[in-house]
């Protein structure tokens, strides 16, 4: 019986995964992710305007070229976006440059001296500065007047590094369990709950019309029946119910590996945090998130509690999927499976919007309870636990609260579902619930 | 053998079938007669353990029939048991694996019954792609690939062009022969009559009929003459224990209340010129299941 069991997991998965759909949607799903991860070198491929010669026309009228030329010179060699620009002294009129610079992306630049600032500067261009060009420019002319200014006083190569270096800033809390931060609570409300929740949110969508759809198919198509008369319903049960948490395990696995996949695709076309000015924009953001996780102790959160999060997803997928087939088997036809199905949207939205809204209302009971409960832990729990507003231990009694459940679920689902996957009518529907469920 | 004893089954305060018993031995046919809702799919669904009933006893060769022995049954549903988004060779492997088949056992089965039904092109079709006689087919040829010791049809007929029923005819005739018991259920009171040797009707899910086919027609006492002579229709109509005088081309049926009245038919045609043909049959089973279940239906 065994090997039947296995055989149906087998043919359920089959008839999710081994469709051309299945197939289509993954190899859509990978080039986006990975053009979605990379959208910053697409950009740079694809071209445009930015990619067209510029020239830098400098009038020095205090004498720093000298200094600007090798520091932009070095700007511009070493960042990938910025190639394609050449910086030029001139003597010329600026009457003359105007009419140069004509219809063209070229820029003026005077520098002049300036009694509070050292060097003060004027960038000319025919349209609009655009903000690559103006970070360019910014950049060196900062540069130039703080090697000017260096020049001026004489100071020792070591001198220069420690005037040039960071300052050194530790970061200290005494809640051994959370480090609090503002900003990081922020990135977990909108980037994690993108990145996880919504994930889990469509998965438990498609599992729910999965299993509803292809309950109510065998049953229609009364293939049910050959199925029952050799198998027992229990057996059919766990089919369905393994077939399609495997099925969102696979998926959401799939979906991973596309992210490493991008990873790694744009760790070899440039590096993983890029060097052109759209990239180091994208970059710097990236570095900027990762160490403010770091620093808030959002990542030792995550690395610690992992594991339980996992399971807590996996349980979580058993319920919906425990639920959903009971439900299917008591309907008759997929339009009334679909209208059954809307309590369970309706569910997983409260879980969504409970997991959005607790950086909002830090320590509310209420959120916390929530967390507790299952079908709603999955989505609340793990979003309160790294915001630290729970412990691990509290997470892990979500975990179990949410196994007893499905324990629970399994028991009195499958007396409903014996009774309902061969029952083709819906009059006394309730009442033949009831009474299966009285039934040892 | 399948052995059905006091069998009763209550769907809520309903009586779906009240107190049956029957037998089917070893390469006997059975036939399952009754109106909609007498009964039949209830009694298949109580036989192969789908629902449970409410009181007697139904074995296999001795044994309760559960899962340990359900390889050993075939199953015809009334309606199309098919996933429709399968293959016939998908859809054949799916069902005998679930009778605990090996896949090159399925094939090998599969390849033989697709040449004798003469569909062997349509191995990787899609069922949906299929006509209802050759879905019909495919799923006669899923009841039957695990050779089943125990074979219950139900309408195995429907859809079935007259060629394709004798085809189907012929391998249940095959099945017999190598002992299979079976059991089927049909609206077609002429199939029933072709091949079954023994059977039962039900009405209201009680049995009001049982037994040898031969026996139930040589036990109803109403006969059919079949007159080929110059006879008076009007005459005929006014004998004794005549009940029904019909034309049918050239001949009158004669429908007589009991063999009794035989002679008195009989002594009226002789006097008859041309007399051609006088013949004395046995009602037929169409005409004893409407007169038996008729009267008890409408009550």
């Amino acid at each position: 019986m065994k090997n039947k069991l296995k055989f149906l997991i087998k043919q359920s998965l089959k008839k999710k995964i081994g469709t051309k759909w299945f197939k289509a949607v993954n190899i859509i799903l990978c080039i986006l992710i990975v053009a979605m991860a990379n959208i910053d070198r697409l950009i740079t491929v694809f071209g445009g305007d930015f990619n067209k010669d510029t020239t830098v026309y400098v009038k020095d009228n205090v004498g720093v070229y000298d200094y600007l030329e090798p520091l932009f010179n070095e700007t511009t060699k070493t960042v990938e976006d910025l190639k394609n620009y050449k910086v030029e002294k001139t003597d010329k009129s600026l009457k003359e440059l105007k009419k140069n610079i004509k219809d063209t992306d070229n820029i003026i630049v005077e520098i002049n001296s300036s009694d509070t600032n050292y060097i003060s500067s004027t960038i000319t261009t025919y349209d609009a500065l655009d903000t690559i060009s103006y970070q360019l420019l910014s950049n060196v002319l900062n540069q130039t007047k703080e090697a000017f200014v260096i020049g001026k006083l004489g100071l020792t190569e070591n001198e220069i590094i420690a005037l040039k270096s960071n300052i050194e800033i530790t970061k200290k809390t005494t809640n051994p369990d959370l480090k609090d931060n503002a900003k990081a609570k922020d990135i977990i409300s909108s980037g994690l709950i993108i990145l996880f929740i919504v994930p889990f949110f469509i998965f438990i969508t498609l599992l729910v019309q999965m299993l509803g759809a292809e309950i109510n198919e065998e049953k229609s198509t009364k293939s049910m029946e050959i199925i029952i008369s050799n198998v027992p319903p229990k057996y059919h049960f766990i089919a369905k119910i393994s077939a399609s948490s495997l099925f969102v395990i696979i998926q959401g696995a799939l979906l991973f590996s596309y992210t490493i996949l991008a990873m790694l695709v744009r760790n070899l076309i440039g590096g993983l945090f890029g060097s052109g000015i759209v990239s180091s924009n994208v970059s710097k953001y990236l570095k900027d998130i990762i160490n403010l996780l770091k620093d808030s102790g959002i990542i030792d959160l995550l690395i610690k509690g992992l594991p339980f999060i996992i399971l807590l997803f996996i349980v979580n997928i058993l319920a919906y999927a425990i639920i959903a087939g009971v439900l299917a088997s008591m309907t008759t036809n997929i339009e009334d499976y679909q209208q059954l199905q809307s309590p369970i949207m309706i569910i997983m939205m409260m879980g969504y919007f409970i997991a959005i809204m607790a950086s909002t209302f830090d320590g509310s009971i209420f959120i916390k309870i929530v967390s507790f409960i299952p079908l709603l832990s999955a989505l609340v729990a793990p979003v309160i636990y790294l915001l630290g507003q729970t412990t691990i231990i509290e997470l892990i009694i979500s975990l179990i609260i949410c196994m007893i459940t499905v324990a629970i679920l399994y028991i009195y689902g499958l007396k409903i579902y014996k009774v309902g996957i061969l029952n083709y009518s819906s009059s006394n529907l309730w009442k033949k619930i009831l009474k299966s469920l009285k039934e040892k | 053998m399948l052995k059905v004893e006091n069998v009763t089954k209550y769907y809520d305060d309903n009586l779906a079938v009240d107190n049956l018993s029957f037998e089917v031995n070893d390469g006997e046919i059975f036939g399952l007669l009754g109106v909609n809702g007498a009964g039949k799919t209830t009694t298949f669904r109580m036989i192969l353990g789908l629902i449970d009933k409410n009181k007697g006893n139904i074995t296999l060769d001795g044994k309760k029939i559960d899962y340990s022995i359900t390889d050993q049954i075939g199953f015809l549903t009334e309606e199309r048991s098919l996933m429709l988004k399968l293959t016939v060779k998908e859809q054949a492997i799916y069902y005998g694996t679930l009778k605990g088949m090996k896949e090159k056992d399925i094939l090998k089965k599969l390849d033989y019954y697709l040449e004798k039904f003469k569909i062997s092109e349509y191995k990787n079709r899609k069922i949906k792609e299929l006509s209802k006689g050759n879905q019909q087919k495919i799923q006669f040829i899923c009841a039957i690939i695990n050779d089943p010791k125990l074979l219950i049809l139900d309408e195995p007929f429907s859809g079935l062009d007259p060629l394709n029923v004798e085809d189907f005819m012929k391998v249940i005739r095959e099945f017999r022969d190598k002992g299979t018991s079976i059991i089927f259920s049909s609206h077609r009171m002429e199939h029933v009559e072709l091949f079954c040797e023994k059977l039962v009707i039900l009405v209201k899910g009680k049995s009001v009929l049982s037994g040898s086919l031969k026996d139930i027609k040589k036990n109803y006492q109403k006969k059919n003459i079949i007159i080929d002579a110059s006879v008076d229709e009007n005459i005929l109509r006014s004998l004794k224990g005549v009940e029904e005088v019909n034309k049918v081309s050239n001949e009158f049926i004669v429908k007589i209340k009991s063999d009794k009245y035989i002679k008195t038919v009989f002594d009226y045609v002789k006097e008859c010129d041309n007399v051609l043909k006088f013949s004395v049959e046995d009602a037929s089973l169409n005409e004893i299941f409407v007169e038996t279940v008729g009267g008890l239906y409408e009550e």
